[in-house]
């Protein structure tokens, strides 16, 4: 209840006075009723002790602080619970919500919390909006969540708190943003920023007295501008593009290179192949001449005369046909028919 | 009973008159009494019940508390020449609350003088400073950032670089910084508001963005800049690509040619070394091998195919037959 003086109208001191009288005058008039009727006494005094008890008491509730203005004048904060105070507007409570954790946020709200959160951003651009210090546009969104931490200040010192947190939250931020190059902002500075705009957001809102703790600051979606989006998207995909092509070039060479090697060691195995044959075979060759030799040394006339027969023998009886052919004979050619079969007889012309 | 009689229209005037004559100040408030429009008593600032003459005295209460100044954002061009729109905030207090309601009297009139005071000012700082000051804070560092910057958004080829100068004029030094600015902005704002009875605790930029039209060349610019990197991307991994395929091609040669070139050098020794075999044993008796080799050959010769044989009388084989005769 709190305790509202407002003060008398100028000028109206002079004409209560008249009514006042009426009122005694009135009161006098009544007074041997009251007289009849003690009872009533007891009744009015019933009433007044309940009023007075009524105000006299205050609940704080579990995430509350309850704050006690004794003739406005800051006495005491009280925890949970039931508590006393001074009735008829001596003292009055207020109480504070400081267990609890606010949110505020900026570039978006958020319509639906629940399991699937649903936000709006539309209309709040202006709020996530802003310069970084390569002078380009990006867009971000983020969140304050605070707490009360001391409730005689968030009451008394700063008139709508919430606001002041608004509006230094977007300074600090935008500052923040403008030192930082926009790539850095949309990568790797997220943490660092949030993190730093906490601290510069305490640190103003202490130099406010506005008794608030910033429990954390968080970015949410950092993105450049709508209209230049899908040239960011471009870069992301020439990036693919580019790891791609080198992953398809790499994977020719893995491809080409091993089965190049294998095709190498064959080479030089069957060029070492044909070089066991051929020394093999010259050995082999030349052993057996070797030890012909030594045969046909043993008998030189013989053995060479055997050869010839020998040999001639061989060939005769591979042969398909065989001409004799005297010295005396001419013209052989006119008799022969080149162009007959082969005949399985053989025929000696004499 | 008769004395009761005689208390209750006294407790009635006792109340009344307590009640116009004791007022309390609020945490948060302060108060000033004036009589008959004449200040007389206080500032009441701290919290309490006070007294005054009752219905001769009037109490005036004031927010003691820091209030918010809000401004509308307004146009203004940088030194420059580049323009945007900037949004200040600020928070003052009333100190002295006679001069106050002397001045501006109420909350709203103070606003109002605060839209002046603090509009002109904005003004003049942000027309005399270039755009990146505002921006930017005192500890810009030019050099911090760069790993990012270089891995998402590559340099210019060295090359191009000396030839392309970045034509903007941007310097890289800070000379000032927004929060410097904003400290000279508040200095010069506060100075005035004293006689006003007004603290002025701070301002803030609290936003600041292109203009439309500036908002879309700077947009046009950032695309074209996206679309250079990407385009570098491209080309460079074509260039690995094709850097990768020549490597490969290069190593295939290299490969390939050395195994023609030691599989013609064990060739090579394979042929010395049956050469050297044959010649150490036919070179025993020159004249046996080519009779060997002679009748060898043909005794191979004529195959699984039937041949002709022509023979003359007159060799070797029918000398016994042509004696015969």
């Amino acid at each position: 209840m709190p305790m509202d003086w407002t003060p008398p109208p100028r000028g109206t001191g002079g004409q209560q006075q008249p009514d006042l009288g009426k009122v005694v005058s009135d009161i006098r008039s009544k007074l041997p009723s009251f007289k009849k009727a003690k009872g009533l006494w007891i009744v009015v005094l019933i009433v007044l002790a309940l009023i007075a008890g009524s105000s006299a008491y205050y609940t704080v509730g579990p995430e509350e602080t309850g704050v006690v203005l004794r003739f406005g004048q800051y006495v005491r904060e009280s925890g949970p619970g039931l508590h006393f105070k001074l009735p008829l507007g001596i003292e009055t409570a207020t109480t504070v919500k400081t267990g609890r954790v606010f949110k505020e946020e900026f570039g978006f709200r958020g319509t639906q919390p629940g399991i699937r959160s649903r936000f709006t951003e539309k209309g709040y651009s202006d709020e996530s909006l802003m310069l970084t210090g390569d002078l380009n546009v990006i867009d971000v969104k983020w969140i304050v969540q605070f707490k009360v931490r001391e409730p005689r200040k968030w009451l008394f010192a700063v008139r709508d708190g919430v606001a002041a947190i608004r509006d230094l939250s977007e300074a600090t931020m935008r500052s923040i943003v403008g030192n930082r190059y926009g790539d850095e902002v949309l990568t790797l500075a997220r943490v660092e920023i949030a993190a730093q705009a906490q601290v510069d957001l305490q640190k103003l809102l202490d130099s406010y007295d506005a008794g608030v703790q910033v429990v954390t600051v968080k970015l949410q979606d950092v993105n450049p501008p709508k209209p230049v989006q899908p040239a960011f998207n471009e870069v992301n995909e020439a990036r693919q593009q580019k790891e791609r092509m080198i992953n398809e070039a790499q994977e020719a060479y893995n491809r080409e290179i091993p089965k190049a090697l294998g095709n190498a060691k064959r080479v030089v195995t069957e060029a070492e192949g044909y070089m066991a044959e051929r020394v093999n075979r010259a050995a082999g060759e030349a052993l057996r001449f070797d030890q012909v030799l030594t045969a046909y040394r043993k008998a030189k006339e013989v053995t060479k005369r055997r050869f010839y027969l020998e040999t001639m023998q061989k060939v005769l009886k591979n042969a398909g046909k065989v001409y004799v052919v005297d010295d005396k004979v001419k013209g052989l050619l006119p008799f022969m028919d080149l162009t007959k079969g082969r005949g399985p007889a053989k025929e000696v012309q004499k | 009973m008769k004395s009761l009689r005689a208390i209750v229209p006294l407790v009635i005037i006792i109340i009344i008159l307590a009640s116009s004559s004791f007022f309390t100040v609020k945490e948060g408030e302060q108060a000033l009494i004036t009589q008959f429009g004449k200040p007389v008593g206080g500032p009441f600032s701290e919290a309490g019940l006070y007294f005054k003459i009752p219905f001769i005295q009037d109490v005036h209460l004031f927010e003691k508390r820091l209030l918010k100044w809000d401004g509308s954002p307004n146009q203004i061009p940088t030194r420059d020449k580049k323009y945007i729109w900037v949004d200040t905030t600020a928070r003052w207090r009333i100190t002295n609350p006679l001069r106050f309601l002397q001045t501006v009297a109420t909350e709203r009139g103070a606003l109002s003088r605060l839209d002046d005071i603090i509009d002109s000012v904005v003004r003049d700082l942000v027309s005399s400073n270039l755009l990146i000051e505002l921006v930017r804070s005192a500890d810009w560092d030019p050099a911090r950032g760069r790993e990012a910057m270089e891995e998402f958004n590559p340099p210019a080829p060295e090359k191009l670089q000396a030839v392309v100068k970045k034509d903007d004029g941007e310097p890289t030094i800070v000379q000032q910084g927004r929060q410097l600015i904003t400290r000279r902005m508040l200095a010069a704002a506060a100075k005035v508001t004293p006689q006003y009875g007004i603290e002025l605790v701070d301002v803030e930029i609290k936003r600041i963005n292109y203009v439309e039209s500036v908002q879309k060349r700077v947009y046009e610019r950032m695309i074209s800049e996206r679309k250079r990197i990407a385009s570098q991307y491209r080309s460079e991994g074509e260039g690995e690509k094709q850097t990768i395929l020549g490597t490969m091609q290069k190593e295939l040669a290299r490969i390939r040619s050395e195994a023609y070139e030691k599989a013609q050098k064990i060739l090579g020794n394979a042929d010395a070394k049956a050469t050297d075999i044959y010649g150490k044993a036919y070179g025993q008796d020159p004249e046996f091998y080519s009779l060997f080799k002679t009748l060898e050959s043909l005794s191979i010769s004529p195959g699984t195919d039937k041949a002709e044989l022509i023979l003359s009388t007159d060799g070797e084989y029918f000398k016994y037959l042509k004696q015969a005769k």
